[in-house]
């Protein structure tokens, strides 16, 4: 079983070095243009010391207000599906204002917050809304998962609704809800750099639009490499925590 | 030692349920059927597979509602027991949550009562069914008899004033399942609480109850009654005597009348 497991990530790794290599060799020869520089010197970019400031510091309001709106978001989300749950009577209606929202595009309701709230709140805002989304979903469908059989024992046992709530639904519910974690973080990445086109003072999303604006090709990847790699690295954390989680509720 | 003059612990009077299939046909489980458990006696349910003992047991414990015929509790709504946390139940199929310990899941009835946790009685039970050292373990980590196991002291732990135990040591070998036998009956002989068990082996039947009901195949209707002549308490050497197995052999013949050829 441990083999299997590194058989597969000495496949993955091997997977990366071949994507990249290829990268490499399309940028050195301009295969595709001007626009697609080789890996080696977006690298020199990212870690050139003196960019490391501004790097950070967008990284940083990034993160923060993706963190933020995840949180928010996922509060929100489970609160919402937990209502839903609780009363049952609410839940057609909980499923349909959430999906409304979904449906919305967020680019087309960034303007609508910058009006509401504020250009700095822009990129939270929209973090909070895509997460909002993972964690009802994660949530709704999470809540239903108990089996028959132990809604029965609840029955029997005489438990109250709450009590059912607590002993049985929410724990049969976390390993949809830590799927749902999960999922939720490139979600709110996505949604706080979208958020960020809006004009917000500074960040991973301003950084693109500027370098898109100014043609500056290396850091326009250098930024997309940064985001996508914080990405990946809090998507394999939640990972590991979903499969502890799935190891011990299931 | 039985009193069934009182309102009878469990009172079937003729129940029928039926089930709406998906297809829209209708399914008859059980079938006018009245039966009656007195207090703090132990009846044991026989019946081939599929005739409604287990649906039975759902009726007694609220689960399902009768199609006709009523079902009291102590000359109530099932409901009212239950509510009251007055009721015991292993189901057939444990029903533990996976994500508790052993000790956890045997304790959950004193938290769903919202009652403080009794740690001897727990610790008690866990000793009895032959659990000790398995306080930490999760269901996943246990043999089908020892879940089983932890389902019946999960059962017996609020001290129920009716007890339903559903097919409780299936899964168990033969010389488990005897000692499981003779510690319920020990178990038994200390609270007489009223017990209905489920069972398909006939020797358990008789070695348990103080009257055995054999239900006949679905859908399910009572075929014979067997007042159990044997004095308490019973010593696991009556399962040697000659009268025993002139009842097993009687018993079994009502089950599978086609001479013995079950399923
Ligand atoms: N919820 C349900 N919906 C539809 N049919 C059901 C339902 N519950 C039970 N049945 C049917 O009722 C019949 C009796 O089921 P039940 O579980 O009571 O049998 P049983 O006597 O306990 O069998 P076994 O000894 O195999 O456990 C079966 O045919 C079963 O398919
Ligand atoms: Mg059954």
């Amino acid at each position: 079983m441990s083999g299997e497991r590194t058989q597969s990530a000495l496949l993955g790794a091997l997977g990366v070095a071949l994507m990249l290599g290829a990268w490499e060799v399309i940028g050195q020869n301009r295969l595709v243009g001007m626009t697609w520089p080789p890996f080696s010197s977006v690298m020199a970019f990212l870690f050139d010391p003196s960019r490391q400031a501004l790097f950070s510091r967008a990284l940083t309001a990034t993160l923060g207000s993706a963190g933020l709106g995840y949180l928010i978001g996922g509060l929100a989300g489970l609160a919402f599906a937990m209502l839903g749950q609780i009363l049952p009577v609410l839940r057609p209606g909980t499923d349909r204002a959430t999906a409304v929202i979904h449906a919305i595009p967020s680019i087309a309701l960034a303007p609508i917050f910058i009006v509401l709230l504020s250009r700095e709140a822009a990129p939270t805002a929209l973090a909070a809304l895509n997460a909002f989304f993972v964690f009802y979903v994660a949530g709704a469908s999470g809540f239903a998962s108990s089996s028959q059989t132990q809604r029965d024992l609840m029955a029997a046992l005489g438990a109250s609704g709450t009590k059912r709530f607590f002993h049985v639904d929410l724990p049969a519910a976390f390993p949809g809800i830590v799927s749902g974690m999960k999922l939720a973080v490139p979600a709110a990445l996505i949604g706080a750099i979208i958020g960020e086109w809006f004009g917000a003072p500074r960040g991973l999303g301003i950084l693109i639009v500027n370098a898109m604006q100014n043609f500056q090709i290396p850091l326009l990847w250098s930024v997309v490499v940064l985001a996508a790699t914080t990405s990946l690295v809090l998507f394999s954390a939640m990972t590991l925590l979903e499969r502890i989680v799935h190891e011990r509720y299931r | 030692m039985t009193d069934r003059t009182a309102a009878p612990a469990i009172d079937f009077r003729g129940v029928t349920k039926s089930f709406r299939l998906p297809d829209g046909k209708t399914l008859t489980a059980l079938t006018d059927t009245s039966l009656s458990v007195g207090k703090g006696e132990f009846v044991a349910l026989l019946g081939p597979s599929g005739c409604g003992k287990s649906t039975l047991l759902r009726l007694v414990a609220g689960l399902e509602a009768p199609s006709s015929g009523a079902v009291a509790v102590e000359g109530r709504a099932p409901e009212e027991l239950v509510k009251a946390h007055r009721l015991g139940i292993a189901f057939q199929e444990h029903a533990l949550l996976p994500w508790l310990t052993v000790r956890q899941n045997i304790e959950l009835p004193f938290r769903i009562a919202g009652r403080p946790v009794m740690r001897e009685r727990v610790q008690g039970l866990i000793n009895l069914v032959g659990l000790a050292g398995f306080e930490a373990a999760r269901p996943k980590q246990l043999s089908g008899g020892m879940r089983q196991r932890v389902a019946i002291a999960r059962s017996l732990v609020l001290e129920p004033e009716i007890l339903l135990l559903d097919e409780p040591f299936g899964a168990l070998d033969a010389v488990t399942r005897r000692q499981m036998n003779v510690e319920l009956q020990r178990i038994w002989s200390e609270s007489r609480i009223s017990t209905l068990l489920v069972t398909h082996a006939v020797e358990e039947a008789l070695f348990l109850a103080d009257r055995v009901i054999v239900l006949s195949g679905r859908p399910g209707k009572v075929v014979r009654t067997l007042e159990v002549p044997f004095a308490r308490p019973r010593h696991p050497d009556v399962m040697r005597t000659a009268q025993f197995h002139q009842l097993v052999d009687e018993l079994t013949e009502t089950l599978h009348p086609t001479d013995g050829a079950g399923h």
